[in-house]
Order: structure tokens, then C-alpha cells, then sequence
């Protein structure tokens, strides 16, 4: 600790602009990983808080996936003993200035039994009537927050779109900002379920039965009683199961967040190790001093790690608070994005902050530090007191070393494509994908030093002095120019590997809606087609029918069952009208065969990752939980399908009518009769509806760039991380750049001694600077090749079986060259100001 | 004489057995119809007051009855009617029919502590008390309103499901009617019902007036009986769910 203060310290104080640099680099990585996880956490917890407040005191609640089921369910949960009380629900979420507002359909007469409602002045009373409540379907129930958010009070209209069209309500109680009134940040409002059935269109439908068990009776008996009653058709589960539902269905999500978040991190280790690696070649004078007075390797070892310790604790201390801060920035569209893909609405107005998070991030951040700083500080430890005053020589790569790293590569890549072509499992993809990763790490210096070996004479070429100068600059100093370069290459590497990934993916639902979605027009009861809250009743397909222009209707119903615990998306529809108009593309299974038994109601066509999730294959067994039992269908194919990331099934609508009891629509696809206008139908159903039902009518080109809008806010989220990863690559640059200059101040201040000018002095550094860019741009595109390989094989097997094809990001690469070159070029030019500035008699004087 | 001597110590014995008390207070009380309309006012913990009218129907033996409530006013609530199956063996079955929605509900056994409708009463107290689901327990004789009654605790037996865990029932010993009842859940009592204005009508000893306090809430609801009338004919039909959706 003593040395810490008496030689660290005043190096810190002379070189305060690199340790920021270095700090940043940490801090940077440390608050990817805290904010992107802190506000993924906090959407969890606040969609299992919802849950939770809602439940109020149900043990139990009773669900058939998200498809509902009929009334009389209600009855048989309420005829056993082990029930005390049985309330069912209907859970809304309905767009309004004020935000999203959660409508919750209850029954009045009994909830009160599960749920607090606590009212504004104390008693039910301020209900102004339960029996007007009841008796009148406008009635309504609100938050105070709510209330006070929207001007109202008791009495108050409130006007509503409902599948009926506007609608006006009449607010009758409002409710303390306390409890059950807090949840969706308050946006809540209660109602009569019967007059929610017919307001959110769901029929003689129930969501779920909140349950409470009678005393003495255990959440294990009540289960087991209510799942033999009710047979498997049914999830009887505690409320906190739907947190991990919806956890489970944002899995995709927090695997990227986790992949990207590594990988900031990964590169704030080579800025670490660039950082430290730098200050020993500085500080070599002074531990050849320490060394001659007796100072053993291993202090001048613990010397080094101790530093990267104090550097790391202090960047991840930076970095959890600017994590937060990042958190609180990402939650608002991590949240529009998780209710645009999954339908499921989630209100966070505080970010969660979880301590052992903050404390795991401090450790790795720390981690990282000291993995940086090791082989530094090792090198430290080796330096000879007798060459410590030869300055450069520690910034040459021995050939010995230079070939210990090449055949280490060699053999990482020999086991990881070993492990990934023959090994079968994650226990042997990801270790091969982490050596792939090491093998680049390992291979980077001598790919740079030869990137810049080719480059020498093409900047020689152009500027004979300065490039020349340039490029030997980094030739002669390979740690310090590979530790940046290799920092560039993985942060590139990463959004290479990203940007594949979503070529990919787009061009892939390019090609799947180009023949699955080909109707003229959809009708949507809500803006977004994901959102569960409206349903079409079945009636409504028999008018569209009799329009005028209408040449088809198709109504579609797609709802998640839980198989095997899991959410799986049924999609149901007439199969055989479909298959008319679409082809089909089968992964498994003949075409003609597997739409003709579908369309019979003989079996069911899967999609392809529900195969590769379930490995499920054509002949296997798909058992499906419903209602009216457990419906076991042959797999009659596969296909490439991307409606839901957790797969999904094409069963006939009849079927699914027969054994869920549900005949509405969640869409209908529209075909225009030839020679009429498709935007004239659209205006004519518009009209034909207006004022009766909320509906939307997306033309084909409008429903497919929806679903290309909900992949970019996918993406979006990504885009942030590789963001953060491009701005600490770039910090490294300019970290290289400045001890570059430091270390060359001397050759510099000859240089310009025997007439360099200042111009050819900044030249050389903007050159040596946009070399670096340059080296860590082509490496970085090469690695993202193997990253693109990498993401598209963890998509197919960990991010919901989806078959993307390989697509090199060309033009994201393009972009992405004038984008390096400039922030290469802009991270010179202060160090070159600084160089060409710096007084000459001391630049000759040092050393 | 001896007979008198007889018939005297007969009734004695009678009356000091509390289950023959409360099946003489059921014997009196029984006719094969009822209707009257009902005035119900409602004064929360707060002074608020709120108004209904209902008209009652009921037909059948007391403990097996059928009968029908519908709301009369306010406007908002007219034709809401409740439908309740009294069963001498079991709890009452229960239908709500709300015109508006044009929906009826089945008021669930577990639902029926809950308030009926924002009065003091609950669901549990609309139906009719067959003396065969309690098991009683004579406590002695106390003076209320100036007239002597017995007090009787009344428990559920296992078959019944209440929410009361025993009840206390005072009966005037003159007209073997009840003066008051309160329902106790363990040791906290939960609503006092007092029964006033006892009228014969058509040799039936009738309380014109009720009044409910609910000690949670802190509550009155009181209800004024009027247009009471006994054996009117009534069909069975007219107390199903199919009539229940037929229009005031």
C-alpha cells in the first residue's frame, strides 16, 4: 500500500488523462452490463409486481394459456371445499393520453374476498352505489393517480376505446394511490367482468379464476385438487409462475443483453491491458530503480495487480451509477418493446435496483481489471533493472512469442470447430465459441503487425515521409498497437456479428412474409397485432364477406398455450382457405399432404424452431393442453415460421373452436376481388365500422413494415450496447495515441529538430491513428464473419430455433468505415496538437 | 283442571327446548306466499344515505322456498332482481340478473358473506334459516324493547357453510317472532339485525320494519315493509331464471 501511494499515486497525478481514459473504458463496460441488466430486471419485476398486486390474496390462479375459457369453469373451481374463494378476471390494457391503462374485469360480488379495493374515503361506500355498479355497464372503477392524471373524479365521464368504438364510462369510486390502486404506475382502472367480456369482445369467456384456499388447505393440496378437477388442459399455479411465463418468453432478450454486455466488458479488459501495458513501459525506469533496491518480482507484481484493483473498483463504482442512469434512459422502450412483440403490457416507473447485481458488477468489473492488468503487471515483474533504461525494446514481440501464440490459436480453433461440429449441446457450443473468440484474441497481433507491414508501402507510397513514419510506429511497438487493434477488432466483431445476424433476420421475414403474407388487406382490432386485449366476435367475418370488393375473408386467432409448461403460440384458421393463397414452405414433410390432414383437422403443422426447441418431428406427437382436454395431434411437417420466438402451431380453426370454445378473431386477412380498389375497401370497411368497433386496417405494405418496425426495436436495444462497445474502442484509440506520442516525444522532437515540420508531425499521427482504424476495420469485418457464424448458430439453438440465413453485412461495413477512420482520425488530433506543441528542448531532453 | 296442569307444564317444556322454539317461530311465520315492497335506506359510516324499492316474492314452505327480489328504484337499478332457491339440506342457490348487461350471475356459495349490494345485509342472510341446519342452545331470558323474549345461540352445523360461527336470537315468548339477531365470527360481532313493527296480517305476526347495523363497515340499512300481503297465488315458473329475464 505504501508503494501504491509513493509510486502510483504521482503517476496517476502526471498521466490523469489516460487513467480517465482507462477508468472510462471500465466504467463503460461495467455500465452496459449493470444497465442493460438493471432495466431487463426491472421489466420483470415490475410485470411480477403487477402480478403480484393484482393476485392481492389468491394463492392460485387457474389459466388455459392465453386463450381463456368458458364460464362454467368458474362453477367447478367454486364447488370445492379446498375454496374459500374463486374470483374470475379479465386483464385489459387500453391506450390512453394518460399512457397505457390495465383495466381489470372483476366480479363485485365476491372479489372483494381476494382483493383490497380501497377506496377514497374509507369504506365502499364511495362506490356511489355497488348495486348501479353492477347494474350498469359503464361503470368504473380508478386509480387516484389515474384520476388525478386525467382531471376526473366521482361522477366523472370517461370515454374509452372499446371493441364497441368510443365508449363512454362513468368513473364510480376511486381508489387511495395505496395497494392494488399502485400497479402499472397507477394506471389502473376496475369494472364489472361481464361488462369487460362484452367491452373487450372476449364472448362467454373467462382470463383466469383467481383462487383462495380454504384455511389448513396447503398451496400443494389446493394444485393437486384443482388440476384433477380441471384435467391438464389447465395451468393451476401460483401467481409468481406468470413472472417466469413472461420471463421465459423474454429469454431471447436476455441472452443478447448478456452476450452484448460480456463483450463491452470483454473489450474494457484490452483497454485495461493497453493502459497498463503502456504504464510499464513507461514506469520501466522506475521498477528497474525498485528492483535494484531490493524490491522482490512479486511485490513489483502485487504492486501492478493492486493498481488495476483500485482502477477497477473505481470504474465499476463509476460504472454502476452511470448504469442506473443508462437503466433508467432504456426501460421506457425495453417496456414498448416487450408489449409491441409479446402483447404483453408492463408499466415501470421506477428502475429496480438490485444490490447483489451492483455488487456482482463491482466484482466483475474488478475482474476484468485484473485480467488486464495480469500479464502487464507479470511483465512488470520480469523487467530487467539492467534494460530497464533501454526504452522501446519492451514493446517488441519476440518471433518465440509471436509463434506460442499463433500455434495456441491453431489449437483453439482445432477444438472449438471439434467441439461445435461433433459435440452435441450447449456444455460443448459455447465452450467452443468462447476458444473461437480467444483463438482472434490470440491471432490479432501478428494479423495486425502483417495488416500494417501491407499497409506501410501504400502509405509510404502517398506520403513518403509521414506514412512511412506511420506505419513503422506500429510495426516496432506491436503490444501497444495490437492491444488497440484487438480492442477495435472485438467491438467491431460484435457489431459486424450483430448487424448479420439482423440482415439476416430481416431478409429472412422479408422472404417468409413475402408468401405467408400476401392478403390485400388485415383488420386489426387494435393498432398493435400483437396486443391480446380485443377480439373480433366471429359474426363480424360474415359482413366483411358481404362487402362489396371483398373477394376472401380469413380469420385468424392466435393465442399462447402452455405445452410442457411453455408458452407456445396456436395459430388457428381455416387451413384449407389458406392454403389456396399461400405456399406453404415446408422444412419437414410434403406440402400437399400436411395442408390436406391439417385442413382436416388430422393433425398439425409446426413451425420450424417449435421442432428444433421441442425436437419435435414429423410423425411425433404434439399434445396440447385445452380446455376440453388434451388434445394429441400427429406433426404432420414443419415449416419456416416466425410468428412467436418460442414456436408455434397451425391447427384448423374448426378444431380449435371444438376444443377451446372460442370462435372469435384476433385478425382477419382480406383479399380484394381483382380490378377493385384495395384502398377503397379499406375505406369502405373503415366506414362501415365506424363508431362501432375499434378497428385498424392495415393495408400488406403497412403490416409488413410493422413487423419490420417491431424487429428495429428489437435491434434498437442492441444498437445501444454496440454503441457503447464502439465509444470505448475509440477511447482506446485514443489512449494508444497518447502514450504513442508520449513515448515518442524524443524521435518526435528530432524529427522536428532537423526540420520536420509541424504539418508532417500531425500527419504521422492522424496516419498512424487512421491506420490503427483501418487494421481494426478489416480484422474487425474478418471476426465478424466468425461472430455472424457464431449468433446464427446460438439463434438457432438458444433464441427460439430460428433458421436465419448468413448474410454479410456489406453495407453496415460500409457505413461503418468512414464511421472508424473519422473517430480514428478525431481521437488524433489532440494528441498531435499536443505532440506538435510541446516545447522542443524538453522533448529532446527526455528520456 | 288436570288438564290445564297438564297442558301448562306441556308448554313449559316446550318453550324451555330451543329448537322447538325456533321451529314454533318457523311454524307461525309460515304461509305459502308473501309479497310486499320493500323501502331500503342505506346510511353509511359518513352520513351518506342511499335509497332502493324492491318488490318480494316468495312461494313454497319456509326452509324450501322460492323467492324473488327486484329492484323497483332508483331508475339506474330497476329490474336487477335476485333469484334465491331456499334448501332445507343445504345452502340456497343464488342467480343475479342485471337487465342492462342482460346477464345473469350465480352468486357462489363462498360469495355469500359478502354485502348484498352495498346494504348491511349479506347474501347469507337473504335465505331462509331452516332450524334443521343449526343446533341451538337455550342462554336464558332477557328484556328487550320492554317485552320478554328468550335468548337462544344458534351454531351452523358442519353441513352448513356460514359465515357466522354462531349466532344469537332473540324471540319474544308472546308471539314466538324474532326482536333481534346477531351474527358473531368468533368472538367479534359482525351485524346486529333488529326486527320492529310487528303487525298481524292475515294471522301472521310480520315485523314492518328491520334494521340492519354493520358493525365493520358502521353502517345502518333499514327497511320498511309495505304493500304485504300473504297467500297470494303464485306459480313455480315465475321463480326461474327464464323469468328472471323477462322485463319489469
Amino acid at each position: 500500500m505504501k508503494l501504491l501511494v509513493l509510486l502510483s499515486w504521482p503517476y496517476v497525478r502526471k498521466h490523469k488523462l489516460r487513467m480517465l481514459l482507462t477508468l472510462a473504458g471500465i466504467m463503460l463496460g461495467v455500465a452496459v452490463y449493470v444497465g442493460m441488466h438493471t432495466a431487463n430486471l426491472t421489466i420483470q419485476s415490475a410485470f411480477q409486481r403487477t402480478v403480484d398486486r393484482i393476485a392481492g390474496k389468491a394463492q392460485l390462479q387457474v389459466s388455459a394459456g392465453e386463450t381463456g375459457f368458458p364460464e362454467d369453469v368458474l362453477e367447478r373451481v367454486q364447488s370445492l371445499r379446498e375454496v374459500s374463494a374463486a374470483a374470475p378476471v379479465i386483464e385489459a390494457a387500453l391506450a390512453t393520453p394518460q399512457g397505457t391503462l390495465l383495466v381489470l374485469g372483476v366480479d363485485m360480488t365476491g372479489d372483494s374476498s381476494l382483493r383490497e379495493y380501497d377506496l377514497e374515503g374509507g369504506g365502499e361506500d364511495v362506490i356511489d352505489d355497488p348495486l348501479i355498479f353492477l347494474a350498469q355497464p359503464d361503470s368504473m372503477i380508478v386509480s387516484r393517480q389515474f384520476a388525478e392524471r386525467s382531471g376526473l373524479g366521482r361522477g366523472s365521464k370517461l370515454t374509452l376505446k372499446t371493441m364497441g368504438g368510443q365508449k363512454t364510462f362513468i368513473v364510480r369510486g376511486v381508489m387511495k394511490a395505496t395497494g392494488l390502486a399502485t400497479v402499472f404506475g397507477g394506471n389502473l382502472a376496475i369494472m364489472d367482468i361481464y361488462a369487460a367480456q362484452a367491452v373487450f369482445g372476449r364472448g362467454r369467456l373467462f382470463d383466469r379464476i383467481d383462487v383462495g384456499l380454504s384455511e389448513g388447505v396447503s398451496v400443494r393440496k389446493g394444485t393437486a385438487k384443482l388440476q384433477s378437477l380441471l384435467g391438464p388442459g389447465f395451468q393451476v399455479e401460483p401467481p409468481q409462475s406468470r413472472g417466469a411465463h413472461f420471463e421465459s418468453m423474454a429469454r431471447g432478450l436476455t441472452i443478447s443483453i448478456n452476450m452484448a454486455s460480456l463483450f463491452a466488458l470483454l473489450i474494457g479488459v484490452f483497454i485495461i491491458y493497453n493502459s497498463f501495458s503502456i504504464a510499464i513501459t513507461q514506469r520501466r525506469g522506475e521498477i528497474g530503480v525498485l528492483r535494484a533496491l531490493g524490491a522482490s518480482r512479486g511485490q513489483v507484481r502485487r504492486l501492478f495487480l493492486l493498481e488495476s484493483i483500485v482502477l477497477g473498483v473505481a470504474g465499476s463504482l463509476l460504472g454502476v451509477a452511470a448504469g442506473l442512469a443508462l437503466a433508467r434512459g432504456v426501460v421506457p422502450g425495453l417496456a414498448a418493446t416487450l408489449q409491441d412483440v409479446f402483447g404483453h403490457a408492463v408499466s415501470a416507473s421506477e428502475i429496480t435496483i438490485s444490490p447483489p447485481l451492483a455488487a456482482f458488477s463491482v466484482f466483475i468489473g474488478v475482474l476484468a481489471s485484473l485480467v488486464g492488468g495480469y500479464i502487464p503487471a507479470h511483465a512488470a515483474a520480469r523487467v530487467d533493472p539492467v534494460k530497464a533504461l533501454q526504452k522501446g525494446r519492451n514493446q517488441v514481440l519476440s518471433e518465440g512469442e509471436n509463434r506460442l501464440r499463433r500455434r495456441a490459436a491453431v489449437a483453439c480453433i482445432a477444438t472449438s470447430a471439434a467441439l461445435i461440429g461433433f459435440g452435441n449441446g450447449n456444455a460443448y457450443f459455447y465452450p467452443g465459441y468462447l476458444l473461437g473468440i480467444t483463438s482472434l484474441i490470440l491471432l490479432s497481433p501478428s494479423m495486425a503487425m502483417w495488416l500494417a507491414s501491407v499497409m506501410r508501402p501504400v502509405l509510404k507510397a502517398v506520403w513518403p515521409v509521414e506514412g512511412a513514419l506511420a506505419a513503422d510506429s506500429l510495426i516496432q511497438a506491436p503490444r501497444r498497437t495490437s492491444a488497440t487493434v484487438t480492442a477495435l477488432m472485438l467491438s467491431l466483431a460484435l457489431a459486424v456479428g450483430f448487424a448479420g445476424v439482423s440482415r439476416g433476420i430481416y431478409a429472412s421475414l422479408i422472404d417468409w412474409m413475402s408468401h405467408t403474407l400476401n392478403p390485400d388487406l388485415y383488420v386489426s382490432p387494435s393498432r398493435s397485432i400483437t396486443a391480446k386485449t380485443f377480439r373480433f366476435p366471429a359474426s363480424m367475418a360474415g359482413e366483411l364477406r358481404s362487402m362489396e370488393g371483398v373477394e376472401e375473408v380469413q380469420p385468424v386467432r392466435n393465442a399462447r398455450v402452455m405445452i410442457g409448461g411453455e408458452p407456445v403460440m396456436a395459430v388457428s384458421l381455416d387451413i384449407g382457405a389458406i392454403s389456396r393463397r399461400v405456399r406453404v414452405k415446408p422444412v419437414e414433410g410434403d406440402r400437399d399432404e400436411m395442408v390436406r390432414l391439417a385442413s382436416q383437422g388430422k393433425g398439425v403443422i409446426i413451425s420450424d424452431n417449435l421442432s428444433l426447441l421441442r425436437n419435435l418431428h414429423r410423425g411425433g406427437i404434439l399434445e396440447i393442453p385445452t380446455p376440453r382436454g388434451v388434445l394429441k395431434l400427429p406433426v404432420l411437417g414443419s415449416s419456416v415460421d416466425y410468428s412467436d420466438q418460442q414456436g408455434s402451431f397451425l391447427i384448423d380453426s374448426k378444431l380449435f373452436q371444438r376444443y377451446w370454445g372460442d370462435d372469435t378473431a384476433n385478425l382477419f386477412r382480406i383479399h380484394v376481388k381483382k380490378g377493385q380498389s384495395r384502398e377503397a375497401v379499406r375505406e369502405a370497411i373503415l366506414k362501415r365500422w365506424a363508431g362501432s368497433h375499434e378497428i385498424f386496417v392495415y393495408t400488406n405494405e403497412g403490416i409488413r413494415e410493422y413487423i419490420l418496425r417491431l424487429t428495429d426495436q428489437w435491434f434498437g436495444l442492441t444498437y445501444i450496447q454496440l454503441a457503447v462497445a464502439l465509444v470505448v474502442a475509440i477511447l482506446g484509440i485514443v489512449n494508444t495515441l497518447t502514450v504513442s506520442i508520449s513515448d515518442r516525444r524524443r524521435e518526435l522532437g528530432v524529427l522536428q529538430a532537423v526540420g520536420g515540420l509541424r504539418n508532417q508531425i500531425r500527419r504521422t499521427i492522424w496516419l498512424e491513428a487512421v491506420s490503427i482504424g483501418v487494421v481494426g476495420l478489416v480484422m474487425g469485418a474478418a471476426a465478424g464473419v466468425v461472430m455472424i457464424f457464431f449468433n446464427l448458430h446460438m439463434l438457432h439453438r438458444d433464441l427460439g430455433g430460428l433458421r436465419v440465413d448468413f448474410v454479410f453485412p456489406y453495407a453496415f461495413v460500409a457505413l461503418m468505415t468512414p464511421v472508424v477512420v473519422l473517430c480514428s482520425f478525431a481521437a488524433a488530433l489532440w494528441p498531435a496538437e499536443s505532440a506538435v506543441r510541446a516545447s522542443l528542448v524538453e522533448s529532446l531532453e527526455y528520456e | 283442571m288436570s288438564k290445564w296442569i297438564a297442558f301448562l307444564l306441556a308448554s313449559c317444556a316446550l318453550a324451555q327446548d330451543p329448537r322447538q322454539i325456533v321451529e314454533e317461530v318457523q311454524r307461525r311465520n309460515r304461509s305459502q306466499s308473501q309479497r310486499y315492497e320493500g323501502t331500503l335506506t342505506v346510511t353509511s359510516a359518513k352520513s351518506r344515505v342511499t335509497q332502493k324499492r324492491w318488490r318480494y316474492e316468495r312461494t313454497g314452505s319456509f326452509g324450501d322456498s322460492k323467492a324473488v327480489l327486484r329492484f323497483l328504484e332508483p331508475p339506474e337499478v330497476k329490474g336487477v332482481a335476485l333469484l334465491v332457491h331456499n334448501h332445507k339440506e343445504r345452502a340456497s342457490d343464488q342467480w343475479m340478473w342485471t337487465p342492462e348487461l342482460q346477464r345473469d350471475r350465480r352468486i357462489a356459495l363462498q360469495d355469500r358473506s359478502t354485502r348484498f349490494f352495498g346494504t348491511g345485509f349479506s347474501f347469507e342472510d337473504l335465505e331462509e334459516r331452516d332450524a334443521g341446519q343449526f343446533d341451538y342452545t337455550l342462554l336464558g331470558q332477557e328484556k328487550l324493547d320492554g317485552q320478554m323474549c328468550w335468548k337462544l345461540e344458534a351454531r351452523p352445523r358442519q353441513t352448513k357453510r356460514s359465515q357466522y360461527t354462531h349466532s344469537y336470537l332473540w324471540v319474544r315468548q308472546d308471539l314466538y317472532v324474532y326482536v333481534m339477531v346477531e351474527g358473531y365470527k368468533n368472538q367479534e360481532l359482525l351485524r346486529r339485525i333488529a326486527y320492529r313493527d310487528y303487525e298481524n296480517v292475515k294471522g301472521l305476526w310480520t315485523a314492518r320494519f328491520l334494521e340492519v347495523f354493520d358493525t365493520k363497515r358502521q353502517s345502518r340499512t333499514t327497511m320498511k315493509l309495505e304493500k304485504l300481503e300473504y297467500g297470494l297465488p303464485m306459480k313455480d315458473e315465475d321463480f326461474t331464471l327464464q323469468a328472471l329475464r323477462r322485463p319489469l
